[in-house]
């Protein structure tokens, strides 16, 4: 008897859709749930998912996958990446895993939901396999960076980020509750695989990737790039649903999830990613800047893609484009000047080589942000190390939940988007954020940033030392300057053969 | 210099393949399998985005010889970390495309 091959069975063999008799078409799939717009079943099973996989060849490809990025691990076990990498590279670990590792738990409860209540038989296949791709993203991540934890306690919060109130972790979690925990199925497929997984998850586990094969960290640039072949399949669960949601009359609704997905993440990555690639990636290894990075990934080819399915740029296009140029400067600083409120030791990134490179990549740099770094480095310069730490609270955007900041210059940039909703005002750091506030205020209303919750008295005592201790920072896991302010003596010396 | 606004006016596609073996015999099937067309290679060290403008098609059959092993055409997603454009998978290719020509 021949075999048949797998896409003369493939279709039927998914297609899991029957007529329920003992129950409704809505107790089933509870539209909360399913979210599916009041699209009949019928035009949910002409979901053709384009990345098409069946169960026995993914056990077998994963197989291959966690076979290569573990024995890529155990070689490589012995060469001390650990005690040779820069501290700035370490750093660069740190925030990856904390920030990523447990959210992978989050994505595979999201995949969870689309599998048991998206209601194209398509979908729930595929997001089978996407909550099984997500529980190995978890293990993995919490797993490699596990053996660092006897040699530096920050590398514990790997683990430890998410049950705390630690504030790059409340930005986090505010953001993923968002868009994988708490959402139906049809609006998670928009924001997480969609806008997420197609667009930005590329910075982070294939633009890092560029960043971690130069650096020499063949274990962590192979672990990430494997973590994307599968991000890579699941994510397409998303540009079938486009199809269906347009065809039914629901494009407006499809285009507000993606542009709430692809406003949020990118604000998080502007913390995260950003600092990483332009500051703590050691200068040599630096295969490109962020906003190279961000060119290729998201504007050259995921934006691409958007409109190929049919929808618009997102309505806040131009304003991210040029936030491209600044808000992660931003952040940076703030990173650095807030250091022992973080679990790594970001690495200031401003020796002259380094300046040099950024005024080449973001011409301007030296006229702005620089001015900013010099006065942190005559402080330092001049032995007053304490000048360079913060006496005031910054404040904080109530949705995205980063410091509302903007370029520094003659001109005061900095604006405060401000609402006011049921007797209480809120503060965003752009229209982007205000926006998708407004969208769905009842959902975002009672959540309090971690300067509200200062402020309302909720962090005791109320100084520096009672922040850490509400953020679970311990000593001996609170940052410090991850070169232990080496590239201040750098400055120094460069500054006393100029005037030799 | 484009500016980032004309940056997405493209029509690349392309798989962004993982460095190593098949990446190589990927780049090698893209220009035999699609002969008329100007296949552009970005080696990223960790990665090869491998493009073509508007349609790219990869055989199972050329990989294979290019591999000199056997090789079936869901493997690729081993080191398949990312593409663009859109992606049709079959048992005997694979298939990159734009619906629009911007
Ligand atoms: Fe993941
Ligand atoms: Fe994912």
């Amino acid at each position: 008897m021949a075999n048949l091959g797998r896409l003369d069975w493939y279709d039927i063999a998914r297609n899991t859709n029957w007529q329920p008799t003992y129950v409704q078409e809505d107790e089933l799939f509870p539209p909360q749930m399913s979210g599916s717009m009041g699209i009949p079943l019928p035009e949910w099973e002409s979901y053709d998912e384009p990345y098409k996989q069946t169960y026995p060849e993914y056990v077998k490809i994963q197989r291959e996958k966690d076979a290569g990025a573990y024995s890529v691990k155990a070689a490589l076990e012995r060469s001390n990446m650990f005690e040779n990498a820069d501290p700035g590279w370490l750093s660069v670990l740190k925030a990856h895993f904390g920030a990523i590792a447990r959210a992978e738990y989050s994505a595979s409860t999201a995949e969870a939901r689309m599998a048991r209540f998206g209601k194209a038989p398509g979908m729930r296949n595929m997001a089978t396999m996407g909550m099984l791709d997500e529980i190995r993203h978890g293990q993995i991540q919490l797993y490699f960076p596990h053996e660092y934890c006897p040699k530096d306690r920050q590398f514990d919060w790997a683990h430890k980020a998410y049950d705390t109130n630690e504030w790059a972790i409340l930005a986090s979690r505010h953001m993923f509750d968002d868009m994988m925990t708490t959402r139906g199925a049809v609006d998670t497929a928009l924001m997480l695989t969609f806008a997420f997984e197609t667009g930005f998850t590329n910075m982070q586990f294939l633009g890092l990737a560029a960043d971690a094969a130069e650096a020499g960290d063949w274990t962590f640039s192979n672990l990430i790039s494997s973590v994307q072949t599968d991000e890579s399949r699941h994510a397409q669960i998303g540009a079938p649903l486009v199809a269906i949601l347009i065809k039914n009359g629901k494009k407006a609704e499809a285009q507000k999830m993606v542009d709430i997905g692809i406003w949020r993440a990118w604000k998080l990555f502007s913390v995260l990613t950003g600092p990483m690639m332009d500051y703590y990636t050691p200068l040599e290894h630096r295969k490109q800047s962020f906003k190279e990075f961000m060119e290729e990934w998201i504007v050259t080819q995921f934006e691409r893609s958007l409109i190929d399915l049919g929808l618009d740029k997102p309505w806040f296009w131009d304003q991210f484009l040029e936030e491209l140029n600044y808000q992660h400067h931003g952040m940076h600083l703030g990173v650095w000047y807030w250091r022992s409120t973080v679990w790594w030791n970001p690495a200031a990134g401003v020796s002259p080589e380094e300046r040099t490179w950024l005024e080449e990549k973001y011409p301007g740099w030296n006229a702005t942000w620089g001015t900013n770094w010099d006065v942190i480095t005559d402080n330092l310069l001049a032995g007053k190390r304490e000048l360079s730490y913060p006496e005031t609270l910054p404040v904080v955007c109530n949705m995205c939940q980063l410091p509302i900041n903007a370029t520094p210059g003659p001109t005061w940039k900095v604006r405060d988007f401000p609402l006011d909703y049921k007797g209480r005002t809120y503060h965003f750091c752009s229209e982007g954020c205000q926006w998708c506030f407004e969208q769905e205020p009842e959902r975002y209303k009672d959540h309090l940033s971690l300067i509200d919750r200062f402020l309302a008295g909720m962090v005791q005592p109320m100084n520096l030392a009672g922040g850490l201790q509400y953020m679970a920072l311990a000593p001996g896991e609170i940052g410090d300057d991850a070169h232990n302010y080496a590239w201040v003596e750098k400055i120094r010396a460069a500054r006393q053969k100029a005037a030799a | 210099m484009s500016t980032a606004a004309e940056v997405s006016q493209n029509n690349n596609v392309g798989p962004v393949m993982r460095q190593g073996e098949l990446a190589q015999a990927v780049v090698e099937a893209a220009e035999i399998d699609n002969p008329d067309k100007i296949i552009k290679v970005e080696d990223k060290v960790a990665y090869l985005r491998i493009q073509t403008s508007d349609e790219m098609i990869l055989k199972r059959q050329t990989i294979e010889e290019m591999l000199g092993r056997p090789f079936s055409m869901s493997e690729i997603e081993i080191e398949l970390a990312s593409f663009a454009g859109r992606i049709d998978t079959q048992v005997e290719y694979i298939r990159f495309y734009h619906a629009k020509h911007l």
